[in-house]
C-alpha cells in the first residue's frame, strides 16, 4: 500500500542521542526502500517533525527529554492516523510495551536487536502489521494482558483534568489543538474506563485522586 | 541551649551550701536571742518573787512585832494561830518562825516540826538549811534557795525563801515560794522555741529539696526539648541525604541509560554496519568482529542492569503503578511468590521524590519478604480516596515480632518510616503467624495538581 507512491518507506528517527542516529542512519544506508525524511531528539520537536513530514514510520525512543516516546506517540497516532510508530527502546518490562500499545504503537524493537530486524519490523509495520521483539513477546506472553484498558493513557488523564476543571469540549479541543471529534471520542473512553456516566462525578473522582485541587 | 550535666550539680551543691548556712545562721542567731530572752525573762520572774516575798515578811513581821509585849505565852500561841491560816498560793505559800536555837515555833503545812530543834537539818548537798535561813535573818534579811517538801505536791521541789529577824521575838520568821512553777513555764518556752527551730529547719529543708527538684526538672525538660529538637534536625538532615543520594542514583542511573548506553548502542550499529559493508564485498565476516559484537551486547545488558539497579527508569517515566508491577513480576519470575497489584486507573499522580519513597517501601518489603517471611502470595494494593492515598503490602507468611525488629536492627524499616513522615504520611507495619500487612499512607494534598503541573501547565 505504501509502495504505490515511491516504493520507499519515508522514515523518521527519534532518538535522543546523535550517535545512535548515526549508527542506524549508516546501517539504513544499505537498504534501497528506506528513505530517512528526518531525525528528531526530543517527543516535542518530533510531533511537530511528525506533522510536517508525515512520514510513514516513526521510529521513536521512549526515554526522552520534555516529553516521553509513549507520550508522543499517543499525540502523533492521534493526528496522524496513517503514520504508524515503532517503538525503539531499551527497555524491556511488560510495562512499556502495553504502555506503548495503549498510546497506539504498531511495534516494539530492543536496541540491542541487529538493525537488520528493526528493518524488517519498519517494514511489517509500514504494511500495516505489528512487529514485537522476540524476547518482547516473550515477556507478554509471560505476563498475560491484564486489559490495559484498566489504566487512562496520559492523553485521556489531560483531558479528564480539564474537564474536570470545567474546559468545555471546544475549549478542551482548542487548548489542545485537536478537533472536537477526538475529544468527545476520548471523552467517551474516560467515561467507559471510570464507568462514571455524568459530568459531576467525574469532577468528584478527579478531585478525590489528587488530580485537580478542589 | 542545652544544659551540662555537670552544671545541674554544680546548681544544686550551691542550693545545699546555701541551705546549710542559712540554716546555721538562722538557728543560732535564733538560740543566741531566744536564750537572751529566756535569761531575762527568768531573771525578771524570780525578781518578781523576792519582791513578792520581801513584802510578804514586811507584812507578817510588823503583825508579828505588834502582838510582842503584851502577854508573851498567850501571844504565842495567838501567833501560831495567826500562820495557821495565813496561807497564800494555793497553800504552798505559808510562814514559818523558828528561834535561835532553830527550834520550829510556827510551821502550818508541818505541825509536827513545831516544838523540835532543827539546827543540825542537812539537805542533799549536806547545807544546814535552817542555819543558813537564820544566818540571812540576822544579817538583816536574805534570800536562800533550797529543797524543801512541797505541800500540794507532797515533794520536794526547789523553794527560794526570804527570812527576817525580829529582835523584839528573838525569832526568825520567813515564807518562800517554790521555783518549780517558774523553771515549768521557762521550760515551755524553751520547748516552744526549740519547736519553732524545728519549723525553721523543715521549711529551709523543704525549699532547699524542692528547689533542686525544680532545677532538676528545669534541666530534664530544656534537655529533653533540646534533644528532641535535634532529633528532628537529624530526621531532616537525614532525609535531606536521602532526597541527595535518591538524586544523585536518578542522576548516575540516568547517565548510564541514556549517555553510555546509548554510545555503546551506537557502536553496535557501527559494527553492523561495518559488517554489512563487508558482505557487500563478498566477504567473510572476521571473527573477531563477531566477538566484539557479543562482547558489546553484554556490555549493554551490564550497565543497563546496574543503571536499573540504581533508579529504574520506569518510575519516571510511566509511574508508580507500573513501575510496581515491573518488580512485582521480576520478583514473582525469580521466587514463585505469586504477587498481585491492584492500582488506580490514574497514573503519574505523584511528584518523584513520593513515586521514588513509595518505591522503595516495596522493594524494601519484597526484599524482607523473600528473606525471612516464607510466603506464597502477596498483595499490593494501591488506592486514593479524598484524603489519603493508601498503599497496603499484605503477604501470607509467618510474619516477625514488629516491636523487637524495631528495637533492634530494623533500620531499613525505621529509615523507611522516617522517609513517608517526611510526605506527612504514615507507616504502620501488623505482623502475626498468618501474615504481615505493612500500611503507608500519603495525604493526597502532598501531591494534589502534580499531574497539572507536569503535563498541561507546562505546555
Amino acid at each position: 500500500m505504501i509502495q504505490g507512491k515511491e516504493d520507499k518507506i519515508s522514515l523518521l528517527l527519534v532518538d535522543d542521542h546523535p550517535m545512535v542516529q548515526g549508527g542506524l542512519l549508516a546501517c539504513f544506508s544499505y537498504y534501497d526502500d528506506i528513505e530517512v525524511l528526518g531525525v528528531s531528539n526530543d517527543g516535542e520537536t518530533a510531533l511537530a517533525k511528525a506533522i510536517e513530514l508525515k512520514p510513514d514510520v516513526i521510529l521513536m525512543d521512549v526515554s526522552m527529554p520534555s516529553m516521553n516516546g509513549i507520550d508522543a506517540t499517543e499525540i502523533i497516532t492521534e493526528q496522524l492516523p496513517d503514520t504508524k510508530v515503532l517503538i525503539f527502546s531499551m527497555h524491556d518490562s511488560a510495562e512499556f510495551v502495553r504502555s506503548a500499545i495503549q498510546a497506539g504503537a504498531s511495534g516494539y524493537v530492543l536496541k540491542d536487536t541487529s538493525s537488520e530486524e528493526v528493518y524488517y519490523a519498519i517494514k511489517a509495520v509500514a504494511k500495516g502489521n505489528t512487529h514485537f521483539s522476540s524476547s518482547i513477546a516473550k515477556t507478554l506472553i509471560e505476563n498475560p494482558a491484564k486489559l490495559e484498558n484498566d489504566k487512562l493513557t496520559t492523553r485521556e488523564q489531560v483531558i479528564l483534568s480539564l474537564v474536570a476543571q470545567g474546559l468545555s469540549s471546544k475549549e478542551i479541543a482548542r487548548e489542545l489543538n485537536i478537533s472536537f471529534r477526538t475529544v468527545d471520542a476520548h471523552r467517551r473512553n474516560i467515561k467507559s474506563k471510570l464507568n462514571i456516566d455524568c459530568l459531576v462525578d467525574l469532577v468528584r473522582y478527579a478531585i478525590n485522586h489528587g488530580l485537580i485541587e478542589e | 541551649m542545652t544544659i551540662p550535666l555537670r552544671m545541674l550539680y554544680i546548681s544544686v551543691i550551691q542550693v545545699i551550701l546555701t541551705a546549710v548556712i542559712t540554716y546555721y545562721l538562722v538557728t543560732n542567731q535564733y538560740r543566741e536571742l531566744s536564750e537572751n530572752n529566756v535569761q531575762t525573762l527568768e531573771t525578771f520572774l524570780i525578781s518578781q518573787k523576792e519582791q513578792e516575798l520581801k513584802n510578804y515578811t514586811a507584812i507578817a513581821l510588823s503583825s508579828v512585832e505588834h502582838m510582842h509585849g503584851l502577854n508573851s505565852e498567850s501571844n504565842q500561841q495567838v501567833v501560831e494561830e495567826m500562820f495557821k491560816n495565813m496561807l497564800y498560793n494555793d497553800e504552798d505559800g505559808y510562814f514559818f518562825i523558828y528561834d535561835d536555837q532553830a527550834v520550829a515555833i510556827v510551821h502550818p503545812k508541818q505541825p509536827d516540826r513545831v516544838g523540835k530543834s532543827w539546827w543540825d537539818l542537812e539537805d542533799d548537798n549536806g547545807d544546814k538549811t535552817i542555819q543558813i535561813l537564820l544566818q540571812r535573818a540576822h544579817e538583816g534579811g536574805g534570800f536562800y534557795r533550797y529543797n524543801w517538801l512541797k505541800p500540794s505536791e507532797n515533794d520536794k521541789e526547789l523553794k527560794l525563801s526570804y527570812s527576817v529577824y525580829s529582835d523584839k521575838w528573838k525569832w526568825m520568821l520567813g515564807t518562800g515560794v517554790y521555783l518549780d512553777d517558774v523553771y515549768e513555764q521557762l521550760g515551755h518556752l524553751q520547748k516552744e522555741i526549740n519547736n519553732h527551730l524545728n519549723n525553721t529547719k523543715q521549711i529551709i529543708l523543704i525549699v532547699a529539696l524542692s528547689s533542686i527538684f525544680f532545677i532538676f526538672l528545669f534541666g530534664f525538660a530544656v534537655n529533653l526539648n533540646h534533644k528532641k529538637r535535634a532529633e528532628e534536625k537529624i530526621s531532616q538532615l537525614g532525609q535531606r541525604v536521602i532526597d541527595v543520594q535518591e538524586e544523585e542514583n536518578r542522576h548516575i542511573a540516568r547517565e548510564l541509560h541514556d549517555g553510555i548506553i546509548q554510545i555503546l548502542v551506537s557502536i553496535k550499529y557501527s559494527l553492523e554496519a561495518t559488517s554489512m559493508f563487508i558482505s557487500k564485498n563478498k566477504q567473510e565476516k572476521p571473527a573477531p568482529l563477531i566477538q566484539a559484537e557479543e562482547s558489546l551486547k553484554v556490555a549493554i545488558q551490564e550497565v543497563r542492569r546496574i543503571s536499573h539497579h540504581m533508579h529504574p527508569q520506569i518510575l519516571d517515566e510511566l509511574g508508580l503503578s507500573d513501575a510496581i508491577e515491573s518488580i512485582a513480576s521480576d520478583f514473582s519470575k525469580r521466587t514463585n511468590v505469586k504477587v498481585k497489584v491492584i492500582k488506580p486507573v490514574l497514573r503519574k499522580l505523584l511528584p518523584d521524590f513520593i513515586n521514588t519513597t513509595l518505591f522503595r517501601v516495596v522493594q524494601e518489603s519484597l526484599t524482607n519478604i523473600q528473606k525471612h517471611a516464607n510466603a506464597r502470595n502477596i498483595l499490593i494494593e494501591i488506592s486514593i480516596n479524598n484524603t489519603w492515598l493508601t498503599m497496603m503490602i499484605k503477604d501470607d507468611g509467618i510474619g516477625f515480632d514488629v516491636e523487637e525488629t524495631n528495637n533492634n536492627n530494623g533500620i531499613g524499616l525505621r529509615n523507611l518510616v522516617e522517609r513517608v513522615e517526611h510526605h506527612l504520611g504514615t507507616l504502620d507495619v501488623e505482623s502475626s503467624d498468618v501474615g504481615t500487612v505493612l500500611t503507608v499512607k500519603i495525604p493526597t494534598a502532598s501531591f494534589v495538581n502534580h499531574f497539572n503541573d507536569a503535563n498541561i501547565k507546562a505546555k
